[in-house]
C-alpha cells in the first residue's frame, strides 16, 4: 500500500492537481510516525502507511485548504471528520482529495508496553497483528494487543467518502467487548456515574490537548478562553474542571465521530472516548442521527425535524 | 557522612516513622499515569515506577490552581485575606535527578527581581527531596546531554540508588545527613558501592553524550525553515509546556462572586494562542511560528543568557507527550547542523 500511496500521491503533486498531500512520515523514532505536509514529489516520497500512523489528520484541514486543494491520507475512521467538515462549511468537498487507505488497525497507548521500546527497529502489519522488528529479533503481537481499543471494535464498510482509495480494510470480526463498554457504564446509577467522572477529571490538569488535536474543535475562540464573559473558571478545581469536560462533549454531540485522538494524548489519561461514546448512542438513540456518514445531512443539534422528541410531552 | 544502604523492605518503616513530622510525596502509577502524590500509606509506593513519572513535581511547588487573596468590597473599601501560609513539612520521596534539577532552574527564575516569589519558595523551604537514580531511562530521556544531573544530582537532599534488594544512600545536604541517621539504614559496603558503579554504567550507556547546546544556541537562526515546518503540525496542545518541568508561566485571574471574590494563579503557556494577546488587539506571537520558536529558544537560549542554566532538563516528557510526534531533539539538532 505504500509503494501505490507514494506514487498517486507525486501523481498529485506533478499534475498540479494539489498543493500539498498531508499524511504520516517516520517519526524520530520507530514506533512513532508524524504528520507530513507534502509539497514536492520528492517529499510524497517520504509517506509511509503502517501500524503507527495513529493521528487523524482531518484536524489539519480547514487550516491547510487555505493555501489551495489538499490531498489528504485518512483512515476509515478519519474519514467522517472529514464528512462533518464538509456538513459545516469549514471546507468544501472540491477543496480535498480524500485518500482512504485500507486499515487493519493501528497501535494503541498500550500495545508495546510489553516491549524495550528503545530496542525497536521497525512495526509493521502481519497475520492479523502486527511484526515487531527489534534489535534482537522479530516480536509478533497479536491483534488483541497490537491494536487500539477502537481498532477491535471497528465496523466501518466502505467510507462514507473517497476519492482515492489506496488498499482494502480487512473483513474482520468486532471484538466488542474489548473497548467502551457501555453495558457495564449504563449499569451505573446516576450517583454512580458522577462519582466516576469525579474521578476522572480530578486529574484534569486543564491543558487542553483533547481539543487542540480534535478535527471537531475549530472554534476560533472556544468557550473556554473567553476571559470577558466567563463561562468556565480556568481553575482546575472539580466543578471547573466537571463544566469544561461535560460542556466540550455537549458541544461535540452528534459532531464526534469517535477517532479517539483526545483520549490518545490525554496525559493523564481520562477517558474521553467513553463520554462521546455516550453522548454519540444518547443521540443516535433520540435523533436516530449518525454523524460522520452524509455530508449532505444537516448537523443534528442545528436542525429541527417534526419527530425530534419532545422533552414537554402533552 | 558515608554512603549508607536501606532494604527495601525496610523502606516503608522508614518513611512511616517519618510521617508525623513530613506530608510523604512519592510516585503513584494509577490507571496507567504515575504522579507525585502525597500517600498516606508508604507501602503503596512503587519503588519501580517509570523514570520520569508521567507529570513533574511542578504541581507540589506552584500548583495548577492557587489562591493569591480573597476579598470583599464594602463600598469603596476592600478587605483583602491572604491564605494562611503552608507550614506543613514534605518530604518527597524518589525524585528524579531530572525534576530536581529543574527546580534549580525555577529557583533562578522566581528569584530573578523583586518581589520573590514567596509562595514558591515557602514551599520550597518547608521540602525536603529524596531523589531516586533512573536504573531504567525512558527512550526520550536525554538528561545527560543537558547536563551531568543524573550522576552528580542537583536540587535534592539526598540520592538513592537501587541495587536489587537494597537502596544505596548518599547525603547530599545536611538535612539529608538528618534523614540517614535513622536506624534503618546501615553503613554501605565496598560491593554495594560497585553494585552502584555497574547499575549506573548499564543505564548512562543508553543515554546520549553531553551537547553544548548552550554554547550553540548563540547562533540559533530566528528565521530558520524548521519553524515554518513546526508550525504546520504543531497542534498548538500546550502539552509539553503542562508536563515540563522547568516551565513556569501563569496566567492569574479572578473569580468574583458579587461583592466577595477570590484571585488565583493558574498555569499557562506560550504555546496558547492567548497567551501574548494584548489588551488592545495586537499579538506578538500571532501563529505558531513564533509560539514554537519561543518554546525552544525560551529553553535553550534565553535561559542560559539570563540565568546562566539550561532552561531544559531532558526528561523526554514533551517528546513521549507530543501528538504529533514534534521532537526537541531533533529541534535542536538541526538548528545546529542545518544552517542554511
Amino acid at each position: 500500500m505504500e509503494q501505490e500511496l507514494r506514487a498517486k500521491a507525486r501523481e498529485l503533486l506533478e499534475s498540479g492537481q494539489v498543493k500539498l498531500v498531508i499524511g504520516y512520515e517516520a517519526g524520530s523514532v520507530p514506533f512513532k510516525c508524524a504528520p507530513l505536509f507534502a509539497e514536492t514529489p520528492e517529499e510524497a516520497d517520504r509517506l509511509i502507511w503502517n501500524p503507527t500512523c495513529v493521528n487523524n489528520l482531518a484536524v489539519y484541514l480547514p487550516e491547510a485548504v487555505k493555501r489551495g486543494k489538499v490531498a489528504v491520507v485518512l483512515k476509515p475512521c478519519d474519514v467522517g471528520s472529514v464528512v462533518e467538515l464538509i456538513k459545516e462549511h469549514q471546507i468544501k468537498r472540491d477543496d480535498v482529495i480524500a485518500i482512504v487507505v485500507g486499515c487493519p488497525g493501528v497501535l494503541g497507548l498500550d500495545s508495546l508496553s510489553e516491549m524495550d521500546l528503545g530496542d525497536i527497529r521497525s512495526i509493521e502489519w502481519r497475520g492479523d497483528g502486527i511484526a515487531v522488528t527489534t534489535g534482537s529479533g522479530e516480536v509478533v503481537i497479536p491483534r488483541e494487543k497490537a491494536f487500539a481499543g477502537k481498532c477491535l471494535s471497528c465496523e466501518i464498510g466502505e467510507p462514507a467518502l473517497a476519492d482515492i482509495k489506496i488498499g482494502e480494510s480487512p473483513a474482520r470480526e468486532p471484538v466488542t467487548d474489548a473497548y467502551i463498554s457501555l453495558e457495564e457504564y449504563e449499569k451505573m446509577s446516576p450517583a454512580e456515574r458522577r462519582a466516576f467522572w469525579a474521578k476522572q477529571f480530578e486529574r484534569c490538569i486543564r491543558c487542553y490537548a483533547c481539543r487542540a488535536v480534535c478535527p471537531a474543535c475549530y472554534c476560533s475562540e472556544c468557550f473556554v478562553d473567553k476571559a470577558a464573559q466567563l463561562w468556565v473558571s480556568k481553575s482546575t478545581d472539580p466543578t471547573a474542571n466537571w463544566f469544561f469536560h461535560m460542556a466540550r462533549a455537549m458541544h461535540l454531540a452528534g459532531r464526534c465521530i469517535g477517532c479517539g485522538e483526545c483520549e490518545r494524548v490525554c496525559p493523564v489519561r481520562i477517558q474521553l472516548s467513553l463520554l462521546g461514546k455516550k453522548v454519540h448512542v444518547d443521540v443516535e438513540d433520540m435523533f436516530d442521527y449518525e454523524p460522520g456518514t452524509d455530508p449532505e445531512a444537516l448537523p443534528v443539534l442545528g436542525s429541527f425535524e417534526a419527530k425530534d422528541p419532545d422533552p414537554c410531552p402533552e | 557522612m558515608e554512603p549508607k544502604i536501606i532494604a527495601k523492605e525496610d523502606v516503608s518503616t522508614w518513611l512511616a516513622s517519618l510521617a508525623s513530622k513530613y506530608e510523604i510525596i512519592a510516585p503513584v502509577t494509577e490507571d496507567g499515569v504515575t504522579r507525585f502524590k502525597v500517600i498516606d500509606d508508604p507501602s503503596s509506593i512503587n519503588l519501580e515506577s517509570p523514570a520520569p513519572a508521567n507529570t513533574s513535581l511542578r504541581e507540589h511547588f506552584t500548583p495548577e490552581t492557587e489562591m493569591l487573596f480573597e476579598y470583599e468590597l464594602s463600598g469603596q473599601a476592600a478587605e483583602v485575606t491572604a491564605p494562611e501560609a503552608e507550614v506543613k513539612d514534605r518530604l518527597i520521596f524518589g525524585a528524579r535527578a531530572c525534576d530536581a534539577a529543574a527546580l534549580r532552574y525555577v529557583d533562578a527564575v522566581y528569584s530573578n527581581v523583586e518581589p520573590v516569589d514567596t509562595l514558591y519558595f515557602n514551599r520550597r523551604e518547608h521540602t525536603v527531596i529524596v531523589g531516586l537514580f533512573c536504573n531504567n531511562p525512558s527512550w526520550s530521556c536525554f538528561c545527560t546531554e543537558v547536563g551531568d544531573f543524573l550522576t552528580n544530582p542537583v536540587g535534592m537532599d539526598a540520592y538513592f540508588t537501587d541495587i536489587g534488594d537494597k537502596l544505596y544512600a548518599e547525603a547530599l545536604t545536611p538535612k539529608g545527613e538528618e534523614l540517614l541517621s535513622a536506624p534503618e539504614f546501615k553503613p554501605a559496603s565496598e560491593a554495594d558501592a560497585q553494585a552502584v558503579q555497574e547499575v549506573r554504567k548499564k543505564a548512562l550507556s543508553s543515554l546520549p553524550k553531553p551537547t553544548d547546546h548552550a554554547a550553540a544556541s548563540g547562533s540559533y537562526d530566528w528565521d530558520h525553515p524548521i519553524w515554518a515546518k513546526l508550525a504546520e503540525k504543531c497542534l498548538g496542545c500546550g502539552v509539553c509546556a503542562f508536563l515540563c518541568p522547568t516551565c513556569h508561566c501563569f496566567d492569574i485571574q479572578e473569580c468574583p462572586k458579587g461583592v466577595r471574590g477570590s484571585r488565583f494563579r493558574c498555569w499557562d503557556t506560550c504555546q496558547f494562542e492567548k497567551f501574548t494577546l494584548m489588551g488592545a488587539g495586537h499579538n506578538p506571537r500571532p501563529s505558531k511560528k513564533e509560539r514554537t520558536r519561543q518554546r525552544v529558544f525560551h529553553k535553550f537560549k534565553y535561559s542560559p543568557e539570563r540565568y546562566g542554566i539550561l532552561g531544559c532538563v531532558g526528561c523526554g516528557r514533551c517528546i513521549a507527550a507530543c501528538p504529533v510526534n514534534i521532537d526537541i531533539r531533533q529541534v535542536v539538532d538541526k538548528l545546529e547542523t542545518e544552517k542554511p
